[in-house]
């Protein structure tokens, strides 16, 4: 059912305008008065996030030392990328989650060289640091509040490419040239490549990793954790998740492994494992899922307001970076929570036309292009969820018992084997497949747009089943395939013109907004 | 005194609309990520000259 | 050298999935357990009445079911085993049991699932998926204790009756050990500097050990291990020696048109090669015959998803041991094309074997059915072979 915005929208509505051929666009969206000065002032703050970061000089130095760091001059055309034509609490509820990522990012990049040993060497720091992988649940160090999770991956590989498309390529060919293969995954294979390339901080007393999220992951963390033992004399852990993850006969190996990766963390940081700061995280674990669902709901009735790619950027860095150890996420959750509910009461809309109700699912390369914005403003397809916001619904034990100590370790396994990504494309086909048809049932979707990452192999091999249990569901499947970080195989204008192409000749649709159909942003940050 | 604080608050209120629009049109004319755009491909080509330890 | 009296017989063996040894074993009413990777616990698949089979796709063309599928992204031995599945070409089969090891040959096995490929007529089939040790510790041991219990033990038990006491395990496990005796005593003379067995054809023979009911093959194998006693080899030494490491080979043409370019293939440390899958289990008293035979498993498994450093380390170790026991000149890492854990570790074994263990290596993927791409190999291989024999002369050898 078509659902038409009653009320016109300020400002611009041919947002084609704003883009030009050259890496950035040609000015920021008009968005009447009282919006273009709020996200004036949330410009302001960013301003003032990246200058408190530049006053240092270590990370002056480290803008010079790595490579990754140039990414970072594209901050606010990332911001752009997520807001475009947004109005009212939308544009508020993207600006509180963007803006928090932000300023967590430019704290972990600040801890990284801080412990660097090429730039801030601070080494009583250093020693208070676990480094951890990107795509890994960070619980097993909920009750370790004197310790420091460096998640070293995300500023370096998984936040840069939010900001700039290209961010990747020049690690991918690093690795391609050493003999890892194009076929692979890019995202561990850059991994891989920013460690053959050295241009990873070096800091820390050890090193846990996770097989997060596919096979190519699992073997990358061998590659970098070898330079990390045997030329800087970091010792790794590798904990394990289990792939079939819904199966009761894996959860006792799983929490035994989370037994001996906290015993490694205790080990090596000389810090004992805090039952206190344990349960305080798990408070804040179950907060953030409460909430998480809320939104979801939210999401379900005709007036979505949490969307898009920032919608799962915020859940990814809360549910897995986070997993409960900043109570800061408490108050951000509180405060999207309550935007969103204001927003669904005034049936604020993001479009003029909300078309279709779309669940988004499959491997996504959404942060490095504005995909989701573009699909409500062009055609009016509201994107309600993606795969990687479907994660854990089941809350934890909170309260410190002799018994919940014991589940404790069942529940960080839960947890851990429940990442971001992995939690559908492992586990068997009912996680990918049969669930998604539940999800559309549940939101009241009519199309799913499927991200075909073609070196995702866990997703490509459920493609034949997708395609004909949807056919067989009535539901709209709109394949859309991409390299994930690697804009040379797949370009943007490519990536949109699957979609556009489904809309035209199956949906037999004209796009809302003419003016984005193609937009010459090929060569844009 | 009245006056001088007047017109302190004058040359504030001045100094700081001044401040908002210079802002505001780097601001909307994206002058920001234009000047950046044009640094980034200085340093690519400095990170190109950091000898580096290449090896699995 | 003379030709072995079997081998034609084992090369007909391996023309087809479905080959007249399984026809027989299913006539004389047992129960054929299909699997399709190394890390299934091969001897509880042997138990009582059944009979193991790994599943392979012979002579493989067109992939164009499977590739609707699963698309061409895929890695082609978990593509062709969809397509034959769809062919009927696994019929046989009473029960599949994947582990969920990599993700494609999982994938692979879910759509043979969904798509009824193999049930047709058989109520009491079953598919099982099995969660296997990422690391090699007593943590791992008992995660496969679990796992062979719940996915093989019972299932079997529960649909066929098999039995799967301990005397049936301890049963089954010895019978396991004969054949890797004799595959392991046919391999040893690998290690002779005019050895007596191509690698092709030893590579024909342990790949009958996987894909035929074990107990209609062991006479034959017995004869050949008496044959090879006293045969005759070659007088003419081979250019080089080459231990060959990575993916599974099925196609034994790969071996075949190494050993043509002059390289002999002395070791074979691949996915359903003789090393560690053909290395007899010990079992003791002090302990249930399951627990042994996971324990041997877990620690011995050399599959690139085991992902501990000691393992990972280990691994080379293994493959320059083995190297320095069959006396290789060179190490051919080989990777079927879009299989990801064989892609990394063929940068990081290669690297390794190089640089830390002195071996010259020569990293190359491949296809699933070498007759796809004969010329690229060849070139590949031909190259590797003079430039081994440069280095032998600029050491005077």
């Amino acid at each position: 059912m078509v659902i038409k915005n009653p009320v016109e929208k300020a400002g611009e509505h041919t947002l084609g305008v704003l883009y030009s051929n050259g890496k950035v666009r040609r000015r920021r969206e008009w968005r009447g008065i009282r919006d273009t000065l709020y996200d004036y002032t949330r410009w302001l703050y960013l301003v003032s996030i990246l200058a408190r970061f530049v006053v240092k000089p270590r990370n002056v130095k480290g803008m010079f030392r790595y490579r990754w760091m140039s990414n970072y001059l594209a901050v606010m055309h990332g911001m752009d990328k997520f807001t475009i034509g947004l109005r009212d609490e939308p544009l508020r509820i993207t600006h509180t989650a963007m803006n928090f990522v932000i300023a967590d990012v430019t704290k972990a990049i600040d801890d990284c060289f801080r412990g660097d040993r090429r730039l801030g060497n601070d080494r009583a720091f250093s020693d208070r640091c676990v480094l951890t992988d990107e795509n890994a649940m960070t619980a097993f160090m909920m009750g370790f509040p004197n310790v420091k999770a460096i998640l070293r991956e995300v500023p370096t590989m998984f936040a840069a490419n939010i900001f700039n498309q290209n961010s990747t390529t020049h690690y991918l060919d690093v690795a391609q040239e050493f003999g890892i293969p194009g076929d692979v995954c890019p995202m561990p294979e850059a991994e891989a490549g920013i460690s053959i390339d050295d241009d990873f901080c070096v800091l820390g007393r050890c090193a846990v990793q996770v097989n997060t999220t596919c096979d190519g992951s699992l073997m990358g963390n061998g590659l970098i954790a070898k330079r990390l033992e045997r030329e800087y004399g970091i010792p790794t852990f590798q904990l394990v998740a289990p792939m079939r993850h819904r199966e009761e006969d894996v959860q006792e190996y799983a929490a035994e492994d989370i037994r001996k990766a906290i015993a490694f963390v205790e080990e090596h940081t000389g810090q004992k494992w805090d039952w206190t700061a344990y349960f305080e995280s798990a408070k804040r674990v179950n907060d953030a899922t409460r909430k998480r669902i809320e939104q979801l709901e939210i999401n379900s009735t005709d007036y979505p307001q949490f969307f898009g790619s920032v919608f799962s950027l915020y859940n990814d860095t809360n549910y897995m970076g986070n997993c409960g150890r900043n109570a800061d996420f408490v108050k951000i959750d509180k405060k999207l929570l309550a935007l969103a509910e204001k927003g669904v009461k005034n049936k604020r809309m993001a479009a003029k036309e909300y078309r279709h109700r779309c669940i988004v699912w499959g491997v996504q390369p959404q942060y490095c292009i504005d995909m989701l914005y573009w699909m409500l403003q062009c055609w009016g397809v509201v994107p309600l969820t993606d795969m990687l916001s479907m994660v854990n619904t089941r809350m934890i034990a909170e309260e410190d018992t002799p018994e919940n100590r014991e589940q404790a370790y069942y529940d960080m396994a839960w947890l851990n084997e429940n990442m971001i990504m992995r939690n559908r494309t492992h586990g068997g086909y009912k996680v990918l497949v049969d669930e998604l048809w539940e999800f559309c049932e549940k939101m009241h979707a009519d199309m799913v747009m499927m991200w075909e990452h073609m070196s995702c192999k866990a997703l490509t091999g459920m493609h034949g089943q997708f395609e004909e249990q949807a056919r067989a569901k009535g539901i709209h499947l709109v394949w859309v395939s991409h390299d994930l970080c690697d804009p040379r195989v797949f370009s943007r204008q490519a990536i949109r013109d699957q979609f556009s192409s489904y809309m035209r000749t199956v949906m037999r649709e004209e796009p809302l907004d003419p003016s984005i159909e193609v937009l010459p942003d090929n060569d844009a940050w | 005194m009245s006056k001088t604080l007047l017109r302190f608050f004058l040359k504030l209120f001045a100094a700081l609309f001044g401040l908002f629009a210079v802002t505001f049109v780097i601001y909307f004319f994206n002058l920001d990520m234009k000047a950046t755009s044009l640094i980034e491909p200085i340093f690519l080509k400095h990170y190109e000259k950091i000898p580096r330890k290449q090896y699995v | 050298m003379r030709d072995l009296k079997h081998l034609i017989y084992f090369e007909n063996l391996l023309q087809i999935a479905n080959n007249e040894l399984i026809t027989k074993a299913k006539k004389d009413g047992r129960i054929c357990a299909a699997y399709t990777c190394e890390n299934v616990p091969e001897p509880l698949l042997n138990l009582g009445n059944a009979f193991s089979i790994r599943l392979f796709a012979p002579h493989t063309g067109s992939m164009d079911i499977a590739t609707y599928y699963m698309t061409n992204l895929l890695c082609e031995p978990s593509r062709a085993l969809l397509e034959r599945a769809i062919e009927g070409g696994f019929n046989f089969a009473d029960c599949v049991i994947a582990p969920d090891g990599c993700t494609m040959m999982n994938r692979c096995v879910e759509n043979m699932e969904l798509l009824h490929t193999m049930e047709a007529g058989n109520e009491h089939f079953f598919h099982q998926y099995m969660e296997i040790p990422l690391k090699g510790d007593e943590n791992g041991v008992n995660l496969c204790r679990i796992q062979c219990t719940n996915h093989i033990l019972k299932p079997l038990h529960e649909h066929y009756g098999i039995d799967i006491s301990e005397e049936s395990i301890r049963r089954a496990v010895e019978d396991h050990n004969e054949i890797c005796r004799l595959i392991r005593s046919i391999g040893e003379f690998r290690k002779e500097q005019y050895p007596r067995i191509t690698g092709y054809e030893f590579h024909v023979l342990t790949l009958a050990t996987y894909v035929c009911p074990k107990y209609l093959i062991k006479d034959k194998l017995e004869e050949t291990l008496e044959e090879l006693k006293t045969r005759e080899p070659d007088d003419k030494p081979w250019r080089v020696r080459v231990l060959m490491a990575g993916s599974e080979v099925d196609d034994s043409g790969l071996i075949k048109l190494i050993e043509e370019c002059g390289a002999y293939v002395c070791a074979d440390r691949f996915c359903f090669g003789s090393f560690p899958g053909r290395e007899p289990i010990p079992l003791t008293e002090d302990e249930d015959a399951l627990t042994q035979v996971c324990r041997h498993y877990t620690y011995m498994c050399q599959c690139p998803r085991m992902m501990n450093m000691e393992k990972v380390y280990g691994r080379k170790q293994y493959v320059a041991d083995l190297a320095r026991e069959y006396r290789a000149d060179g190490i051919i890492y080989e990777q079927v094309k879009f299989c990801d854990p064989w892609a990394y570790e063929r940068l990081l074994g290669s690297a390794m074997l190089r640089d830390d263990y002195g071996f010259p290596v020569l990293s190359v993927d491949r296809p699933y059915n070498i007759a796809s791409s004969v010329g690229q190999m060849r070139t590949r291989i031909q190259a590797f072979v003079e430039s081994i024999e440069i280095k032998k002369i600029k050491r005077g050898e």
